[in-house]
């Protein structure tokens, strides 16, 4: 990592940390609540789709069932929250298990339909399941987070802020160290030649397996984050929406990167949000978003953050490292 | 017991027919561009409310409606092709950024079809009003008509892809691009065919489906999760395995409902699915 991106990091950090002085209303804090939900489920898509070069189209898929499993434990079981929250990592990353027994083996095309119609089949499970799951109406009045007598969504949600920026926090620090281990290497060589990477003892299978539990897990627990937040669980989460909203944000923040995603969701959740308010724009915010992400991918299909640092660096040398291959 | 089981037998072979012709549309592009294209049941649903707003809005007869949803859907298949498929050819990752623009195509004619039409349920009038019975299980006349015309639609795709020379071409640049290329075929040009052919079975099975169901934008959401588990089931590589999957999905579909109702059956086909997928991962009747 440069020590220009170490820079910006930091900075971000530390206005992320001081942003509930400067926004008091509970409006703008539960965008960024929000936004810091939608950053970690497209982060730890990213380290599969992007990293691993895996197609998986089900990513949503385990924030679903986190969202479920605490909504579940948490009002029918009266578990406490926050561990109805942590368990909904774990049954995602079950569930992760389950989906990756197929995926291992499956190439191109056929890994897209399979994790995509994995994704209908907890749609329908969900909506059959009425008793449980309180069917195409949902569960409402899911237990809020709080420590002792202290309900997180007072004093305007600062709790709850809070506690999405240490969970965005922890889960983009594994991601990152994830990346950067002997497994994440690994993962990049399946991605860029698997043959290769197959030549060298890795197997793929297993990479892929690996790669679908670890970026289910924190998944999940925003998963059972957003239930304990929002107090609802709706099988919209299962939907197309929420699907493509989050593709669309690993696609402009940039594949491979980790980080593009997360401020990619920072900026967009905020921009579709905004865009929700403005009368007959309700719909056409999706269309807005699709096509965007039609233009990203012909224009920069590295992301907009690519493009950002094109558009920096023009005027300037070329980075040294690129000089010395090339010499 | 009897009529039950033929009742069952029919709502399966009207299931078949309407999967056979969408996932036949799937795989035809699927076979000659390498691209799945997602917006193939968002293209069903437009086809069913083009029918819908000429035939009953303006009022100029089911027939003129038909065929004008079966166009509308063939024009916004090219479109797609020209726009979000052609300009990725020969990129790296080229199957799985024709699968998120195609998906984006989805999203925009499907928000696009809510803000014109609203979520109002609308049904297409019938081609042919009234019931008929067939050893004791009565079906409506447009229900029967879709059985019958399932199979010889499909039959006179098989033909036009084996007999003449576009079909032939199509297979040709499906099989090698540059090779095709070199004796002289226009490999542009048959893509565009193989996108509007398949547009227009979209259409087709959308103008069909929009008289027998109610027609919302999301009309094409379940019909097209169906039609991937038959192009799962029977893998994409032939148009043939494509069909006979299809039968076999709307069949086990319509038993399954029978045995153990609505709710399961979904669960039930997945497993199904995912079942054939480990034992034959290129599909139940693929090769390679």
């Amino acid at each position: 990592m440069t020590r220009n991106r170490l820079f910006t990091i930091t900075l971000v950090g530390i206005a992320a940390l001081f942003f509930p002085m400067i926004f008091q209303d509970s409006y703008t804090r539960h965008l960024a609540i929000l936004a810091l939900i939608f950053a970690v489920i497209v982060s730890n898509w990213d380290l599969s789709l992007g990293f691993a070069g895996l197609f998986n189209f089900g990513h949503t898929t385990f924030f679903g069932v986190g969202v479920y499993t605490a909504a579940i434990l948490a009002k029918t079981f009266e578990v406490n929250p926050w561990l109805a929250m942590i368990a909904g990592g774990l049954s995602a990353a079950v569930v992760a298990v389950i989906i990756a027994a197929p995926v291992a083996k499956l190439k191109g095309i056929y890994v897209v339909l399979v994790t995509f119609a994995f994704s209908q089949l907890a749609l329908q499970l969900v909506l059959s399941q009425g008793q449980i799951t309180g069917g195409a109406e949902g569960m409402v009045r899911i237990p809020s987070l709080r420590i002792g007598d202290y309900n997180f969504a007072r004093d305007f949600k600062l709790g709850y802020y809070y506690t999405a920026l240490g969970l965005t926090a922890i889960s983009t620090t594994f991601l990152l160290l994830v990346a950067r281990s002997p497994f994440g290497k690994s993962l990049r060589a399946v991605r860029d030649n698997e043959d290769y990477a197959t030549a060298r003892g890795i197997s793929v299978a297993r990479q892929r397996i690996l790669v679908l539990v670890v970026s289910a897990i924190f998944t999940g627990i925003a998963g059972g984050f957003y239930a304990v937040y929002l107090r609802v669980a709706s099988p919209e989460v299962f939907g197309f929406a929420t699907l493509s909203l989050a593709l669309s944000m690993v696609l402009i923040g940039g594949t491979g990167t980790i980080i593009g995603p997360i401020f990619a969701a920072l900026v967009l959740t905020f921009v579709s949000e905004g865009m929700a308010g403005i009368r007959g724009f309700e719909e056409a915010r999706f269309i807005v978003i699709a096509v965007t992400m039609i233009a990203i991918l012909r224009i920069a299909p590295g992301g907009a953050i690519d493009l950002m640092s094109k558009a920096v660096s023009i005027g300037r040398p070329p980075p040294t490292d690129l000089k010395s291959k090339n010499t | 017991m009897m009529d039950t089981v033929i009742a069952t037998l029919i709502s399966g072979l009207l299931l078949g027919s309407l999967y056979a012709m969408m996932a036949s549309g799937l795989s035809l592009v699927w076979t000659t561009l390498g691209v799945f294209n997602f917006s193939h049941g968002a293209l069903m649903m437009l086809g069913a409310f083009v029918a819908w707003t000429v035939g009953e809005g303006a009022g100029l007869g089911v027939w003129i409606g038909s065929f004008s949803g079966i166009a509308a859907a063939m024009v916004a298949g090219v479109i797609i092709e020209y726009f979000l498929v052609r300009p990725f050819y020969g990129s790296r990752n080229m199957l799985l950024v024709t699968v998120m623009t195609t998906l984006a195509a989805m999203i925009i004619i499907e928000k696009g079809a809510q803000i014109i039409w609203g979520s109002r349920l609308k049904q297409s009038p019938r081609l042919f009003e009234g019931d008929i019975s067939i050893g004791g299980a009565i079906i409506s006349r447009q229900e029967a008509f879709i059985i019958v015309l399932a199979p010889l639609v499909l039959f006179a795709i098989w033909r036009f892809a084996t007999v003449t020379a576009t079909g032939r071409s199509l297979r040709a640049v499906g099989q090698n691009q540059d090779a095709a290329a070199l004796i002289g075929i226009n490999v542009n040009r048959a893509f565009s065919i193989a996108f509007a052919l398949s547009a227009g079975l979209a259409g087709l099975t959308g103008v069909l489906l929009g008289s027998i169901r109610f027609i919302t934008p999301s009309l094409g959401a379940e019909p097209l999760t169906k039609a991937m588990i038959v192009v799962i089931f029977g893998g994409l590589g032939s148009m043939g395995a494509t069909a006979g999957a299809a039968y076999v999905i709307g069949f086990l579909e319509a038993f399954l409902i029978l045995w153990l109702g609505l709710y399961w059956t979904p669960f039930i086909l997945f497993v199904v699915m995912i079942t054939v997928l480990i034992l034959r991962p290129n599909g139940l009747f693929g090769r390679k």
